[in-house]
């Protein structure tokens, strides 16, 4: 049996019963994404069944998070932050009081070194086996009496000697200075490489909403909700690219046993739950998205790993497409048609028949393990399907909505009993997932991707269809990769196969700035780690173009329409 | 036709439904109380001329015109008593301090009589209870639980909380505070119940 213990760093063993005795009120301050949403519900149950007094506020930047943070530090001392704030020094960033605490939950790695090794203001909620990888104390800390102390110690024996011992001990001490001064310059420019290793390569962790509910768990007070919960959250990770297959795998595994352990009463057939009840499957199923509330080949079109094997932005992808069907054995009218509509005799085996078929097409993984939900007799939801339409709704761009109405809608969503929320944010992403699949296409077949170089570069015109969804991160993170695996397929050129990409979307017409986010090469083994963040801030550094780092993950920046060449050039000579 | 301006009024108030409190209608009141003063004078020189002078065919007009001022003063009385039990709600409702655009719609006179409700309902509630006496106006229906959760739907600015911290209310952020802090201002339409 695995003992999953749940280790606060920084050698302090401060549990949710500790916030009740310390503190009345927390503040939570939340990011805008939807794993983040996921453990803030989570944390919410918790500090609902406990009773402890807290208040919510949506950020969704650097700057958002100061100005939250000045606004609540009168009356709060204790703040937890989620899925933000880990990767910079947040007490130089926000200076707090001396009292107040952050509890950071935040899957950005790496971590900043002052965030690790600060002892009583920062504490870090990370599970004990997720290595960090940070550098040791001494490497990059020193205390600064160790050099003041030597050398009095020295003046002090020098001066009390009599005059001719004296020279010799000057001398001596003056070999000594200089050696130190030498050390201590070599202890610098070791600490320097240490700290650019660190922190070259921006990636992810643990899911937070995983972490938040393995600490519900510790505390049995999960609940199959919490535990649907956190199965979303970590679906978000997988969705959006944020995490290898391989810790994927790894957590779907740890979640499974909780699941499990969940459905234990299920299996007793004289004691079974009713229908209404929540129950959550595992499932191995179909990468097509959203393909339950939709048609099968619609899905099929507009998923992005289907698409890109078939190659569907070409005729002779759309003809592969239709031997693929007729292949299984499926009738173009079938499949065309609302899933639920389908026969049950298409419906009964589909998923082998596909999996049979598509190893035939090279899709080796069209089957991926994740969860489904069941409650009622109408309601079955796969997870991937929440995390589209969760995604849709916090990014939607109707005129009316600010993103803290964004926020609300899609928080709400996530609870059961708002199903028509969750409705409208399935054809929302049926909406997204279109458009995406229709700039895919004609990027593609009009070779708007080119190569600078060092990477991949498009920039999507301003009268591009649906434009307006891509200046929202998630849903330009989920064009670009796809564009990407599209691209990696299409061309003949070996070396662009191995380059990252960037790409620039215009953000907001009026104060004229672009949304710029780079991605890291597309490969089996990737190990999702992007370097981009550095090499922003450099390049806007090295032209002083005006740019704005506000996003939490350091790849996306806001950039102003003029300075994109100067920028652009920055970075190719940055990268070559 | 006599008794019209009485009906009147009282459609006005009637038509207000909902616990609403219209303005007061001084001038239809003092319009119908002009009414019978005119009716109940010229009874009076009827009365005296009948009586006087024993012309019995007046009577019928002395009785019509006395049905019409008992009329009268029914649908006053029934307006200002409507008025009455309206504005006790209020209390329930809004607590001790009524809005300022109710306060309007008020006169004098039920102005004090709202000061002297307040005072008979404060000291029944003091009496009860023991030593600090029972809000009774607090959960009018039966709390599930201590705490709720609120999302705000205005900007609302600062609030105190009993054991004195001071809460920012900003739109579209979500609290957990204790019920029978958030009661009031969710009547008041800025903070909303979140059950999920």
């Amino acid at each position: 049996m695995l003992t999953l213990t749940l280790l606060f760093t920084n050698f302090c063993d401060l549990t949710i019963d500790l916030f009740l005795h310390y503190f009345q009120r927390v503040a939570l301050l939340v990011s805008s994404d939807i794993d983040a949403l996921c453990a803030c519900k989570i944390l919410q149950a918790l500090f609902h069944c406990d009773q402890v007094q807290y208040t919510l506020v949506p950020v969704t930047g650097w700057q958002d998070l100061g100005t939250a943070f000045l606004e609540h530090k009168e009356q709060f001392r204790c703040f937890v932050l989620i899925n933000c704030g880990a990767n910079v020094d947040l007490l130089e960033t926000l200076q707090p009081e001396e009292d107040s605490i952050f509890f950071i939950c935040d899957t950005h790695r790496p971590v900043d070194v002052v965030n690790v090794y600060n002892d009583t203001q920062v504490k870090l909620m990370i599970k004990q086996d997720d290595d960090l990888g940070v550098p040791s104390y001494d490497d990059i800390f020193r205390d600064e009496e160790e050099e003041g102390g030597d050398d009095s110690g020295n003046e002090s024996d020098g001066g009390s000697e009599p005059s001719g011992k004296r020279r010799r001990y000057d001398e001596g001490e003056v070999e000594r200075r200089i050696e130190r001064q030498r050390a201590t310059r070599e202890w610098e420019a070791r600490r320097r490489e240490i700290l650019f290793d660190y922190e070259q390569y921006e990636y992810h962790g643990t899911s937070a909403a995983m972490v938040i509910f393995e600490l519900a768990w510790v505390l049995t007070k999960d609940t199959k909700d919490m535990l649907w919960w956190a199965i979303i959250g970590l679906t978000d990770q997988w969705v959006h690219d944020k995490i290898t297959h391989m810790k994927y795998v790894t957590d779907i595994a740890t979640l499974q046993r909780h699941v499990s352990r969940h459905n234990h009463r299920n299996e007793d057939e004289d004691n079974s739950l009713s229908i209404d009840c929540m129950r959550i499957s595992f499932e191995y199923d179909l990468r097509l998205a959203l393909y339950q509330h939709w048609s099968l080949f619609e899905s099929i079109c507009n998923s992005s790993y289907t698409s890109c094997n078939f190659k569907l932005w070409s005729m002779h992808g759309q003809k592969k497409l239709q031997e693929f069907l007729a292949d299984m054995g499926l009738p173009l009218k079938q499949v065309k048609q609302k899933f639920n509509s389908m026969d049950m005799s298409v419906k009964e085996n589909l998923r082998e028949v596909i999996e049979e078929s598509s190893n035939k097409y090279g899709m080796k993984d069209i089957r991926i393990q994740t969860f489904g939900v069941h409650f009622g007799f109408k309601n079955h939801f796969l997870a991937s399907d929440v995390v589209h339409a969760t995604a849709s709704l916090l990014e939607s761009t109707e005129k009316d909505d600010s993103p803290g109405d964004n926020f609300i809608k899609a928080l709400d969503c996530l609870s059961r009993s708002n199903l028509e929320r969750l409705h409208g944010g399935i054809d929302l992403a049926k909406k997204k997932l279109m458009a995406i699949q229709q700039t895919v296409a004609s990027c593609i077949c009009t070779n708007l991707i080119l190569s600078q170089g060092p990477f991949l570069y498009c920039y999507l015109l301003e009268g591009t269809p649906d434009v307006k969804l891509f200046s929202k991160p998630m849903a330009l993170t989920l064009l670009c990769k796809y564009l990407l695996k599209a691209f990696v397929r299409s061309t003949r050129n070996k070396r662009c196969k191995l380059l990252p990409l960037i790409i620039a979307a215009p953000m907001d017409v009026e104060k004229r700035t672009v949304i710029v986010l780079g991605i890291p090469p597309e490969s089996e083994t990737s190990d999702k780690k992007n370097f981009f963040g550095r090499a922003f801030e450099k390049a806007a550094e090295s032209t002083s173009s005006r740019t704005l780092h506000d996003h939490f993950d350091t790849s996306i920046i806001e950039l102003k329409m003029e300075d994109r060449t100067k920028f652009l050039d920055a970075l190719i000579t940055l990268l070559s | 036709m006599f008794c019209e301006k009485a009906i009147e009024i009282i459609r006005e108030l009637h038509r207000m439904g909902d616990g609403q409190l219209p303005a007061f209608n001084e001038d239809g009141i003092r319009q119908v109380l002009e009414e019978m003063k005119a009716l109940y004078e010229q009874n009076q020189s009827d009365v005296n001329e009948a009586k006087s002078e024993g012309k019995s065919e007046l009577i019928p007009t002395i009785k019509f015109r006395h049905c019409c001022l008992l009329r009268n003063q029914r649908c006053i009385a029934a307006y200002l008593y409507d008025r009455l039990l309206r504005i006790r709600t209020l209390r329930w409702e809004y607590g001790s301090v009524l809005p300022t655009n109710i306060r309007f719609h008020m006169c004098a006179e039920e102005l004090e009589w709202f000061n002297q409700y307040k005072k008979s309902l404060a000291t029944f509630m003091r009496s009860l209870g023991g030593e600090e006496g029972l809000d009774i106006t607090q959960d009018m229906k039966p709390p599930k639980s201590l705490y709720i959760e609120v999302r705000c739907l205005k900007d609302h600015g600062e609030f105190e909380i009993d054991d004195g911290t001071i809460i920012l209310l900003k739109k579209n952020s979500q609290h957990f505070l204790p019920r029978w802090k958030c009661e009031q201002l969710i009547r008041q339409g800025v903070l909303e119940h979140i059950m999920s």
